[in-house]
């Protein structure tokens, strides 16, 4: 295996007409890779003079999907069991286990606290952040916030909150790279329910993943 | 590697141009294409600035391909994955079939993947015993259908409501389909029921990388339908295939290239789902696979380095250049016979099987320049495909009688005189050939020319130099 290794860099040199780079190029190169030395910053388009909040719900409405605003955490799952009676969703539903200090007593819905094996038509995740530019939901995947839970149900609720909506894609990037942790093994940028062109350029929500994504803004009232 | 047709291109695009059918499905989709590009990039003034950074970093990538490519397979390394490298597409079969022969497979998902399709990888799954299936929408019609994907993005597009229909009726009656299905909402439920349980019983998914990540190891896939997350997330093993010409430095360079490549194909700002995938599932992770690994595939990509081709390995699948293409809107995508048609695969397929193999395809292009005009990181195809016509006659490559054709051409436009004579001749005799219609529908000693059934606008009696002179004149 290593020889087909070989021999590809080998022939990629030979196509550049070089053999490996000098020591003072590789350190140039690692560091832009590691973000010390960018000589372009992103070009990144120009966002209309919107909080980014108010943006990122239009963008996000734009592409189907749906917002409503909580001034709390502890309403949650209030709203959850709201939904999933409005849309006559039946059987059990699935949380993450991030949300699971949450009081889901009153609701009646008695959740699984976990990933999905697809039994769940309705799984309940929180955002890491979104991002205003496209209308996106950010998620990363670990013990708290299983990845199964975003594709499998067909209804899928999203926590966010309100501090957390960032301007453009490369400022999820920026937060993932500074957070305290291993860099997760699946990132998920959602924006907007799973939809399908493939019969006659028809577009059709709920392909493979959810026919439906609301997002549970918490904006908290600020405390003067 | 995957069957080429592309030496039939000329019996296969007179058949295609003559299948209602078809062209009914073509039309159709390509106006879609065409306005939904425009709409997008005209909300999005820094158009022309984000074209210019894309080709910078590709350029700057492919210059240092070779330090990428280890940067990224290190990190990949680190996160607990695995990297193959395979020199070509025979290299890359065996090694997805021996991963997943290791695992114990007996069923495979598919996300949708163009370097899969120029591995010819389900072949050669099928061959040591599995059971394939692809799970975006339009690759799995055309499984159905036994048939290669059409268009790059959209691989179901020369199939209509009706013809999809009969498939489900012949081929879903062992999972309980009894009616007719006539709807698409039907339709696309249809095959959601089947695939959920195909993706809850794989052993091993299957996704292609749109980019690879060289800062954090990761692979980057967009898709709209999630079927490419439920095939990386579910099986106990991931495979990503991908051409060495994926690679980009940073996220951030990525990004640049998002922000062009969903706009391109179809018009979204981004797509549903943007997926990074980096190594297998952490210590603690409820899901994800246990395994990771990735397929590097050179497949001749190394080779397109030395010369202008370099400009080739820029492309991120984007389809622009063929939904602006007038040849491949009047005959689709099976007549150029391999895996990738339109502009772009009418200069990677000769690149990749042989001038001869494909001699047809530099020549079924107009070099209108559409296709450059919306390229999202400014490949020059028209040049591309004119050096490659360059090369065919240098090597020889073509009937004796087009060569002797060009031959003549050649010898008449060094002498501007006898040439200028000549055209105007021509011209008026053009005219008077067409009647009052202003079009031709058959000349004399070409009737085989005219048998595809084209129409040829003609002069109007006057070359553009007479008409020059004519208006100069004019004070």
């Amino acid at each position: 295996m290593s020889a087909a290794r070989d021999k590809i860099l080998a022939r990629i040199r030979t196509g550049l007409g070089r053999g490996t780079l000098p020591r003072e190029s590789r350190e140039a190169l690692d560091a832009r890779l590691d973000g010390t030395l960018n000589p372009d910053k992103p070009l990144r388009p120009r966002l209309p003079d919107t909080p980014l909040a108010a943006l990122f719900r239009e963008r996000l409405e734009a592409i189907a999907g749906t917002l409503q605003t909580l001034h709390d955490e502890a309403y949650i799952p209030g709203a959850v069991a709201t939904y999933h009676a409005s849309r006559q969703v039946t059987g059990p539903i699935a949380v993450a286990p991030s949300l699971q200090e949450l009081d889901w007593s009153a609701t009646g819905l008695e959740p699984r606290f976990g990933r999905s094996h697809g039994e769940e038509l309705l799984c309940v995740s929180r955002a890491f952040c979104a991002i205003a530019e496209t209308g996106t939901l950010v998620l990363l995947s670990g013990p708290e916030n299983p990845t199964t839970l975003n594709f499998l149900p067909d209804h899928h609720l999203v926590v966010l909150d309100a501090a957390d909506v960032l301007s453009h894609i490369e400022d999820a990037w920026a937060r993932i790279r500074t957070r305290d942790a291993d860099w997760p093994r699946t990132v998920n940028l959602i924006t907007g329910p799973s939809r399908t062109a493939d019969v006659e350029q028809t577009i059709q929500l709920g392909a493979h993943g959810p026919r439906s994504l609301h997002v549970l803004l918490i904006n908290s009232p600020r405390v003067a | 590697m995957h069957t080429t047709r592309s030496h039939e291109f000329q019996t296969r695009a007179v058949e295609a141009l003559h299948d209602e059918t078809l062209r009914t499905a073509l039309g159709r989709a390509k106006d879609g294409f065409v306005l939904k590009r425009r709409l997008a990039f005209d909300a999005l003034p820094e158009y022309e600035q984000l074209r210019d950074r894309a080709v910078a970093i590709k350029n700057h990538t492919l210059e240092h391909l070779d330090h990428y490519l280890e940067r990224y397979e290190q990190a990949v390394i680190r996160q607990g994955g695995q990297v193959h490298w395979a020199e070509n597409a025979e290299d890359a079969q065996r090694i997805v079939v021996e991963i997943c022969s290791k695992a114990g497979a007996t069923s495979v998902t598919k996300g949708k993947s163009m370097v899969g399709e120029e591995m010819g990888v389900n072949a050669a799954l099928e061959a040591a015993g599995m059971e394939v299936v692809e799970t975006d929408l339009g690759e799995y019609i055309i499984q159905l259908a036994g048939e290669p994907p059409s268009h790059i993005i959209a691989p179901a597009v020369h199939k209509t409501k009706g013809q999809i229909s009969d498939l489900f009726h012949e081929h879903h009656a062992k999972y309980g389909l009894t009616k007719r299905l006539t709807e698409i909402p039907d339709i696309v439920n249809e095959a959601r029921q089947v695939l959920r349980q195909k993706y809850l019983d794989a052993d091993v998914g299957i996704t292609g990388a749109n980019f690879l990540i060289a800062e954090t190891g990761s692979n980057i896939i967009v898709t709209n339908e999630g079927n490419g997350d439920l095939t990386n997330t579910l099986p106990r093993v991931h495979i990503v295939t991908a051409g060495i010409e994926k690679v980009v430095p940073t996220l951030d360079d990525a990004t640049t290239l998002l922000r062009l490549l969903a706009r391109s194909a179809t018009g979204q700002q981004i797509t549903s789902y943007t997926t990074l995938s980096t190594g297998p599932r952490r210590a603690g992770d409820p899901d994800g696979p246990a395994e990771y690994h990735v397929v590097l595939v050179d497949n001749g990509r190394s080779a397109m380095l030395r010369d202008e081709f370099r400009e080739m390995l820029r492309c991120i699948r984007c389809g622009a250049c063929m939904n602006h293409c007038p040849v491949y809107g009047a005959i689709g995508g099976h007549a150029y016979g391999w895996v990738y048609p339109g502009p772009m695969g009418s200069v990677l397929t000769p690149l990749t099987l042989g001038l001869r193999e494909a001699k047809d395809l530099p020549n079924a292009c107009t070099l209108n320049g559409r296709c450059a005009e919306v390229c999202p990181v400014r490949i020059p195809l028209p040049d591309l495909l004119r050096t490659l016509r360059h090369r065919q006659f240098q090597h020889q490559i073509g009937t004796r009688r087009a060569r002797w054709a060009l031959g003549l051409w050649s010898w008449l436009a060094r002498r501007p005189g006898l040439y200028h004579g000549i055209t105007r001749w021509q011209a008026r005799a053009l005219k008077w050939l067409s009647g009052k219609t202003g079009r031709l529908k058959a000349m004399p000693l070409a009737g085989h020319w005219f048998k595809g059934g084209r129409v040829l606008p003609v002069p109007q009696g006057e070359t553009f130099m007479d008409a020059w002179r004519r208006r100069e004149k004019k004070p």
